[in-house]
């Protein structure tokens, strides 16, 4: 198998070549080619995610409710392209098995099978700010997809760092993590905007983009006339 | 004539010197700056009824730009609507079917007609009508993201949306993707299925899927 990133940039997309016997994961709906000879089975888990409730967690974790799995169905070499709704960067991120990474706010693209999902809740707070309170956790070892909405910086993280929410794509699990405010109070961060942030502290990789989707979906939406 | 394509595959535009007698068409609305010198008219393509179909049918405007150096050379660029790659193609007697929207410039002896795609076409997700571009000349066209070229000798399988342009020796079929739970619930629905030999350009973006997301903010 292989994967290869086109046109990296605003409009990013991940070309996988897939050998008989090779499958790939995908969020359901990220297809938008293949070759004639792949199969795709759509279902609400991918290996260890579990199942229907698993399905509904990712859901709620901003990502779609089905996955769609890969495999190619003769003896030939296959492909599937694989591209996210919004312009940004796609990143592939090889794992070894060592540490897991957290996916935050739909960033979850694809994965190698040996990967496994599972979705986590953050608490309540994580409802009050306005992004999704679930993060996708994954394990095992393999290549994860993750695509951003704008371009993708990474943070090398020795101590700690604040980062609003909507601009986390993609974390370690090295690191302690909770939902916390900006300000020195609810109020003032509410002010400023900056309703919850993460607060990390570690050592760990933390992936970040340039936009935040929901701010852009907020000042765009009330422009347009209404339904 | 001379043209350069510069800044894809992010915002990409095209940019042409224009020698005297040199005449170029695009898109309405598609000039983002021109020299003085340049004299533009409006014109309709290929006649009154054809110009009418195209706009009816293919999605595009009524109207091209005219641009042509009369007495001194000049300079003219052209930046589609939606920012994505602009693609070059030179025609030398043959044809590329373009879906709607996607025509961006052309050189005087390129003819772009509108084609029923017939009762299939109604399904692609590109318009029931697409654009036939033929005859000499140089073509540029454009898509919404990157635009990936890909050679097709058999058959291949596109989503809905994404395609922007192919050769008329590939012909295509609209169909579920394997099954009904798949056709259901894998987010895909219906794709186009090509097959033949030639090639076929790709967007890896779609306006329709934007759109959609953008709903929830209205």
């Amino acid at each position: 198998m292989h994967v290869d990133i086109q046109k990296q940039g605003a409009f990013a997309s991940a070309l996988i070549k897939l050998s008989p016997g090779d499958e790939f994961v995908s969020d359901a709906g990220a297809m938008y080619r293949c070759s004639t000879n792949v199969d795709i089975d759509v279902t609400t888990k991918s290996r260890g995610s579990g199942g229907f409730f698993g399905g509904l967690k990712r859901l709620l974790s901003g990502e779609t409710f089905f996955l769609s799995t890969y495999r190619i169905t003769d003896s030939n070499v296959g492909e599937v392209g694989i591209a996210p709704t919004h312009m940004g960067e796609i990143w592939a991120i090889e794992m070894d098995g060592s540490v897991d990474w957290m996916c935050a706010g739909g960033s979850y693209l694809g994965s190698t099978p040996g990967l496994q999902l599972d979705t986590e809740f953050q608490g309540f707070k994580g409802f009050f700010s306005g992004e999704a309170p679930f993060f996708v956790r994954v394990s095992g070892r393999g290549t994860l997809l993750v695509a951003a909405f704008g371009r993708i910086s990474e943070q090398n993280l020795d101590g700690d760092m604040i980062i609003d929410t909507g601009h986390v794509v993609a974390f370690e699990d090295t690191m302690e993590y909770k939902l916390s405010k900006a300000g020195s109070s609810w109020f003032q961060s509410f002010l400023a905007g900056e309703g919850i942030v993460l607060d990390f502290e570690g050592a760990g990789k933390i992936l970040t983009q340039s936009q935040n989707l929901k701010d852009f979906g907020k000042d765009l939406g009330p422009r347009l006339p209404p339904r | 004539m001379q043209f350069e394509i510069v800044g894809n595959p992010d915002y990409g535009e095209l940019k042409v010197v224009l020698d005297v007698g040199d005449v170029v068409l695009a898109e309405a609305g598609a000039m983002s700056r021109m020299s003085g010198g340049l004299e533009m008219q409006s014109r309709m393509m290929g006649g009154f009824l054809q110009a009418i179909a195209r706009k009816l049918v293919g999605g595009e405007s009524l109207f091209v730009g005219e641009y042509t150096a009369k007495e001194e050379p000049g300079y003219v660029a052209f930046a589609p609507g939606v920012p994505g790659c602009v693609q070059h193609r030179k025609l030398n007697g043959d044809s590329l079917i373009l879906t709607a929207g996607a025509f961006m410039a052309c050189t005087p002896d390129i003819n772009l007609k509108p084609v029923f795609g017939g009762f299939k076409a109604l399904f692609s997700g590109e318009g029931a009508f697409y654009l036939e571009a033929s005859g000499k000349g140089e073509l540029f066209f454009n898509g919404y993201g990157g635009v990936i070229e890909k050679e097709i000798d058999g058959e291949y399988i596109v989503d809905t949306g994404h395609v922007v342009a192919w050769e008329p020796s590939l012909d295509y079929q609209i169909t579920g993707m394997g099954g009904w739970k798949q056709t259901l619930f894998s987010g895909e629905g219906l794709v186009l299925r090509f097959s033949g030999q030639g090639k076929i350009w790709v967007q890896t973006r779609t306006m329709g899927n934007m759109a959609g997301w953008l709903r929830k903010y209205c």
